[in-house]
């Protein structure tokens, strides 16, 4: 391990090629073993209850949060302007367009990456993936994919909910606290918020783009690790630093696409 | 499955290794090795630390192939197989890993019942009956609620156990089974071990370093050192064959051919003694 | 496997609800619901003028929905813009003298097609042609007049300080530019209320480069753009007497409440067109 770190700050750049490289590969061997993976359709619902229904508290949480303070600020600065009767629309967008799928992905890489990551190094670690092997499982298709695919269709679910718990919370603090007008709240952002460009566009695409990326980010580190307890720790950590690199700068790019 | 093993009775090694060369990271862990695993027998792979036992068990079961030479598990040549026949093989292999490597998921009966489920589309009632007989082969027939987190290690490895032999295979690779255990459950592994092969005429490959458990089991034994059978024979007589290596190595000796310090510059150079004339 | 179906249960649970929440997105907070789904016909309209209005853009009566525009294209000969509108098949009874006029909603609003109906006894039908429109009131242009644009001048030369006394100054803070046909010629120094006279004291520091401003010069507290900063502007007088450091200008105009300006004008979407649906308030618009 230490070896391997040392060479990786001789050279990080080739090294970082190489780990992409891999990773797409990966991805690769992950798609050849999507139809033999549907085999195992229980172990991705019950990857998606890991991944998916585990992470709503927190994604609910954040995004109830991040509602109130878009709520508050946008409120404030609003009022310079007299505006404040557009908070609503402009919380809806903010969320939408960029908050929601981006915070979800960042959460959800640190909730469930970092435990997807750590899982299959630890399967790897205690021999069960070996195990697999010699039980004539694919592992890729029975650990690897299952995870991958529950990531991929757990993202957009759990960006919504952000999303609606983000406009809930807009509400609250807006109309409950702040006392902007109920109607004009609603009927600013109706008439303001476009369902393709915002909503689909703006929360499915992107954060199912998310939930491939951090998905493969954490299912490869994990599978790619040392067994080592030292090499599964670091693996988690470099499945935060990936994610959180590649949602943000995914994240450019599928704007600048989807504008 | 008892059947395959008397499928060729022409054939008395099951496991046939040949000329086998491997080298791994720049060191060479096998050099021409020869070995014969005969059927229905148990045999022991004995050598010191680092000679890559486990490393031949991978061969065997196809998870790393060698540079040059063959390995050929009941008349097939394992490197040569595609995927899926490898796979086919690897059903009529049971292999017990060291740390057991149970599926922490599961707890003890979905991970006996887990080769079935994934291989047979056999009704529930059937999959309950073949895992409580395995897991009574065992002894652990009462516990198939827990979870592995709350199995000792020698019930984890019994476990183990009861799943890799869930299909009867023709062969069983065990991997250090005997590690970490009390007297206890090394003498129940043991006779779980003579056992199968008894009852069931499953050839058993056995890798450890516990000679006293060895000799009561293993019908033959095989010592490795520097990718090379150094000496073979039955237990009794292995130890009488006068090399160096089997004196060092069940007597017990500290320096031998197996050297106690790790190669080194001259140790008085390195503790800077001037005029040591290096 | 005694966990399965509470797996099940519980992952069903889940994509029910996160799916719930896609639903909730897409029609309770956007206007999806505005969309019209039904059959509808097309009528066209030929504006000089569309200002901001896009494709899919309601058009409406009396502040009520009745369609959306379906497209827009330049017509190449004569410089008018055709637009055709989709409206729905329910409302199939529009007068064909109905005049299509294109309003704001609200001050920052999206631009929309209101329709007055005509008095005419035949109806539009598909493919007619509105043949009375209105383009759009272009807002700039109106209230350009007042507004300058320019960034602060740069304080090369040295400045002098010439104060002026306003009656509201409105949101005018310290810093805020100074300007002259637009250009900014200075900036604000202090802003103080005087306890005497009731009034706001503004000291303005202005480059000494523009030392030829008349001393019976106005100065005005402006807006920049709708809801932009204010700043001072300075409308030279005639007076062959130039300003100098100290002076204070006479002539005065207080910050204009543009809200209130302009309100006469605007008024929110669907009162407006309640207003517009009379012939009579058309004619204001």
């Amino acid at each position: 391990m230490s070896a391997s770190m040392k060479a990786g700050s001789e050279n990080i750049v080739l090294r970082s090629l190489e780990q992409i490289g891999n990773c797409g590969l990966f991805l690769l061997r992950m798609l050849a073993a999507v139809p033999q993976s549907m085999r195992f359709y229980r172990e991705t619902v019950r990857q998606l209850w890991f991944v998916g229904a585990m992470s709503l508290i927190i994604i609910m949480v954040c995004g109830l949060f991040v509602g109130m303070v878009l709520g508050l600020q946008l409120y404030d600065v609003l009022s310079i302007f007299g505006g404040t009767s557009a908070t609503g629309t402009v919380v809806a967008i903010a969320i939408y367009r960029e908050l929601g799928p981006v915070v979800t992905a960042l959460l959800f890489a640190g909730r469930a990456g970092t435990s997807v990551t750590a899982e299959i190094g630890l399967m790897r670690a205690t021999d069960q993936i070996a195990a697999m092997e010699m039980m004539a499982v694919d592992p890729i298709a029975y650990v690897a994919v299952p995870r991958f695919l529950a990531g991929m269709i757990a993202m957009p679910l759990l960006s919504c909910v952000f999303c609606a718990l983000g406009i809930f919370g807009g509400h609250l603090v807006g109309v409950t606290w702040l006392g902007i007008d109920n109607g004009t709240f609603w009927s600013n952002m109706t008439a303001t918020v476009e369902v393709v460009k915002d909503v689909i566009n703006g929360v499915v695409w992107k954060s199912l783009v998310f939930g491939i990326v951090v998905s493969l980010i954490a299912v490869f580190q994990g599978y790619t690790t040392p067994p080592t307890s030292e090499g599964v720790a670091y693996a988690t950590t470099r499945t935060v630093v990936a994610s959180s690199i590649a949602i943000l700068a995914l994240d450019f790019v599928l704007t600048a696409f989807l504008m | 499955m008892t059947d395959s093993v008397s499928a060729k009775p022409d054939d008395r090694a099951l496991v046939r290794v040949r000329g086998l060369t491997t080298v791994l990271n720049g060191k060479k862990v096998f050099d021409a090795l020869d070995m014969d695993i005969p059927r229905g027998k148990i045999t022991a792979i004995m050598g010191p630390s680092g000679t890559g036992k486990t490393t031949l068990l991978k061969h065997i079961t196809g998870q790393m192939r060698g540079q040059s030479g063959e390995v050929c598990v009941d008349g097939e040549n394992v490197a040569r197989l595609s995927r899926e026949k490898l796979f086919e093989l690897r059903e009529r292999i049971g292999y017990l890993f060291q740390n057991s490597a149970l599926l922490t998921d599961f707890d003890v009966f979905e991970n006996v019942a887990f080769p079935l489920r994934q291989h047979t589309e056999l009704p529930e009632v059937l999959i309950r009956n073949i895992v409580l007989t395995k897991l009574q082969a065992v002894g652990l027939r009462g516990a198939t609620g827990l979870m592995p987190s709350e199995l000792s290690g020698g019930m984890a490895r019994r476990v183990a156990l009861a799943r890799a032999i869930v299909f009867d295979p023709m062969l069983i690779l065990y991997d250090e089974p005997f590690v970490g255990l009390d007297p206890i459950a090394l003498n129940q592994v043991l006779k779980l071990i003579r056992t199968l092969n008894q009852t069931l005429g499953i050839t058993s490959v056995l890798v450890a370093h516990e000679l006293e458990a060895i000799k009561q089991v293993a019908d033959h034994i095989y010592l490795i050192a520097n990718g090379k059978v150094v000496a073979q024979g039955d237990p009794k007589t292995i130890a009488d064959d006068g090399s160096p290596w089997t004196r060092q190595f069940f007597g017990g000796e500290a320096d031998g051919p197996v050297p106690f310090q790790y190669p080194a510059g001259d140790y008085a150079a390195s503790l800077g003694f001037p005029g040591s004339g290096a | 496997m005694s966990q399965r179906p509470s797996y099940a249960v519980g992952t069903g649970l889940f994509i029910v609800l996160g799916f719930a929440a896609l639903g909730y997105l897409a029609t309770q907070t956007t206007s999806v619901v505005n969309q019209s789904r039904g059959p509808s016909y097309i009528v066209e309209a030929h504006f000089a003028n569309i200002g901001q209005l896009k494709e899919r853009a309601p058009v409406k009566v009396a502040g009520v929905r009745i369609g959306q525009v379906q497209s827009i294209v330049l017509d190449p000969t004569r410089e008018t813009a055709d637009v055709k509108l989709a409206i729905d098949q329910r409302y199939d009874k529009i007068p064909d003298n109905s005049v299509a006029t294109i309003f704001t909603s609200g001050l920052l609003g999206d631009q929309y097609i209101g329709v007055q109906y005509g008095n005419s006894k035949k109806t539009l039908a598909d493919g007619g042609t509105i043949a009375l429109t209105r383009p759009a009131q272009q807002l700039e242009e109106m209230l350009g007049k007042f507004f300058g644009a320019g960034g602060v001048a740069d304080n090369l030369s040295g400045s002098y300080r010439v104060r002026a006394r306003f009656t509201n100054i409105g949101a005018l803070s310290v810093g805020a530019p100074v300007k002259m046909a637009g250009v900014a010629i200075g900036s604000v120094q202090s802003v103080q209320a005087d306890p005497v006279k009731l009034d706001a004291e503004v000291t303005l520091s202005i480059d000494k480069r523009y030392s030829q401003i008349p001393d019976d010069s106005a100065a005005a507290v402006f807006t920049s753009g709708l809801i932009g900063t204010q700043y001072v502007a300075i409308q030279p007088g005639g007076s062959p007497d130039m300003l100098k450091d100290g002076d204070e200008m006479v002539l005065t105009q207080s910050a204009l409440q543009i809200e209130d300006l302009i309100g006469k004008f605007l008024v929110s979407g669907s009162s407006a067109d309640k207003k517009g649906a009379e012939p009579d308030n058309a004619g204001k618009h």
